[in-house]
């Protein structure tokens, strides 16, 4: 299994995105990197189980090579049978993605919001690459690679911005 | 070379691209004792109309192919004019230092953009220089057909970041030139007038070039007054009246000196086809500055000043007024922040040998490629930038003070030229130039 495309992989279906629009083959950032390096040492840190990442990729590539749609995987790993544990870690990655930032899930059961979510940015970059702003047809606030005159336009399609 | 058109139909604009242009390109082997077994690019008075792709693609493949691009747009602008825009043939690169080269005779800016929006002499026909100037004479270089006029009347550098002063203190100066494609698109769509923008009415779309025919080229250049501790035999040299412009800042006063300049930076913008972010190369003198976190181990720099302890602080601008009339100006002490890449320093030794070859001792081999920008995703729909790698490139001389790598701040040739207008707020691909327009 060759650990990179697998996260490319995982993380297109989770996050809804091409992966040639996650990890273009003339990558310039590459983002991935930072995601899958953060991922895997945050979730081993947090539940104590080194080998959780290990166990997901290896679930969504068997499900891939079985032949599974997105559609059948994302719902194997989200509502099978795997642990709380498993579950959420994927929905960290999905975070990461969207928001280029590290979630810290503080649940409180019974409360009118379940709870509070904060986060940490990796890094500049990860703020700019946030799929947040592809899905909002939007830029970054303070980082703009549209022309002067944008707003006055409609934004591309958004099956151009998820390359779907 | 593979036509990737064929194979790669998914891949990047920048990737399907190949060129029929190989006379520029082939290689043939090295003398014995040079660059031991690596073949010598060949020097060619041919401007490259495209960039020629090697597989596997890669970025650090495709970087290497636009990088060789620039060094064959270099030398073919370099090479000395036998007319306006045509490169002499029956000479080599170097072998007649001083002499006017093909880019110098293309059509600088303030022949372009006049008081009143006032139509443009047609290519190949220029202004006469300012008044000021009038009653000095300057030398017929060669036997070209333009008037030779060559006029530095700008002090400072883009977006009025500050000037660059050298070692003797004084003022570098700059121009900004455009070929016959770009200036004839101008002309043509009456672009150098602020009436003609406002009836154009849409975005600017300059030719791009296709696989025999060069497109548009606009250049800027960076010249210091040689004087003391200048060697004028290590730059290409010309003499130029060097103008005071007192429309630039407050307080400038007009005046004209004719003064031998020596070439210390050069930018290249092409547009070439399925890259309509154009192709941004940049060059400088060796001499120019050393690089942070590199040995200093020059003992003159032509914007650095080692070991000094009352020097100004490294890449910051003078303090205004800025006036580059003043007999003397404290220098910049300047430095590279980015260093150029491994492969890149490589190539400039290959082209450098191939010059030194061709030509024992010219001024040439003196000249480096910092690096080349281009798209990535040219195609892309939702960034008009493409992406551009490397993601930062500045050339010391031209964005001295806004070096380095924060985004939407640091130099980016395609990230800020995206945002160029015309002055009726349209697009005007790439290029600040039509802002100019009265």
């Amino acid at each position: 299994m060759d650990i990179m495309s697998t996260f490319v992989g995982l993380s297109s279906v989770l996050t809804g995105f091409a992966q040639d629009i996650l990890a273009p083959r003339l990558d310039t950032t590459n983002i991935k990197n930072l995601y899958l390096q953060s991922w895997t040492e945050n979730i081993a840190q947090e539940t104590g189980d080194a080998n959780l990442v290990n166990t997901i990729l290896q679930q969504y590539a068997e499900l891939q090579a079985a032949g599974k749609s997105d559609e059948e995987i994302g719902e194997q790993l989200m509502n099978g049978n795997n642990s709380s544990a498993f579950v959420l870690a994927c929905q960290k990655l999905i975070f990461l993605w969207y928001m280029g930032a590290w979630p810290d899930v503080n649940a409180q059961p019974g409360t009118e919001t379940g709870g509070v979510t904060t986060s940490s940015l990796l890094s500049a970059e990860s703020y700019t690459s946030g799929l947040v702003w592809q899905v909002m047809q939007a830029h970054p606030m303070g980082d703009s690679n549209y022309r002067y005159g944008y707003w006055a336009e409609q934004p591309p399609a958004l099956s151009d911005y998820t390359g779907n | 070379m593979k036509n990737s058109t064929l194979l790669f139909s998914a891949l990047p604009a920048a990737l399907l691209l190949s060129a029929c242009n190989t006379t520029a390109t082939e290689s043939k082997p090295a003398a014995a004792g040079q660059l031991a077994a690596t073949p010598l690019p060949v020097i060619s008075p041919v401007l490259p109309a495209d960039a020629q792709f090697h597989e596997p693609f890669s970025l650090e493949s495709l970087q290497h192919d636009f990088d060789v691009f620039s060094w064959e747009s270099f030398v073919a602008l370099n090479w000395p004019a036998a007319s306006v825009g045509v490169a002499d043939t029956s000479v080599n690169i170097g072998q007649k230092p001083g002499a006017v080269t093909v880019w110098q005779t293309y059509k600088e800016s303030r022949d372009i953009f006049l008081p009143d929006g006032a139509t443009p002499p047609p290519w190949g026909k220029d202004l006469p220089p300012p008044s000021v100037c009038g009653d000095q004479d300057l030398p017929v270089l060669n036997q070209i057909a333009k008037v030779p006029n060559n006029v530095l009347d700008e002090s400072a550098e883009p977006f009025q970041t500050g000037p660059l002063v050298d070692q003797n203190g004084q003022y570098t100066r700059f121009e900004i030139l455009t070929n016959d494609v770009m200036f004839n698109y101008i002309a043509e769509k009456n672009l150098y007038s602020k009436s003609g923008q406002e009836a154009f009415g849409k975005k600017a779309d300059f030719p791009f070039g296709t696989d025999s025919q060069v497109g548009s080229i606009m250049l800027k250049a960076s010249w210091k007054v040689l004087g003391k501790n200048d060697n004028p035999e290590k730059f290409h040299t010309t003499r130029a009246y060097v103008y005071d412009n007192p429309d630039e800042h407050a307080g400038v006063k007009a005046a004209c000196k004719l003064q031998t300049v020596g070439l210390v930076g050069f930018h290249i913008g092409t547009k070439l086809k399925g890259n309509p972010q154009w192709i941004w190369s940049t060059f400088e003198h060796v001499d120019n500055a050393p690089t942070q976190g590199e040995a200093i181990n020059k003992k003159h720099y032509n914007y650095y000043k080692p070991n000094c302890t009352d020097c100004a602080a490294v890449n910051t601008p003078p303090p205004r007024p800025w006036n580059p009339g003043n007999p003397y100006t404290q220098p910049s002490q300047v430095m590279r922040v980015i260093a150029l890449d491994k492969p890149t320093k490589e190539l400039n030794a290959s082209y450098q040998a191939a010059l030194e070859k061709l030509v024992p001792g010219s001024v040439w081999v003196n000249y480096e490629l910092i690096s080349t920008q281009w798209p990535t995703k040219a195609g892309s729909k939702t960034d008009p930038t493409g992406a551009p790698a490397p993601a930062f490139l500045a050339n010391t001389t031209l964005e001295t003070y806004i070096q380095g790598t924060v985004r939407q701040t640091s130099s980016s040739c395609i990230q800020c030229h995206n945002n160029a207008t015309m002055t009726s707020g349209k697009f005007s691909d790439f290029t600040y130039l039509l802002q100019r327009a009265q």
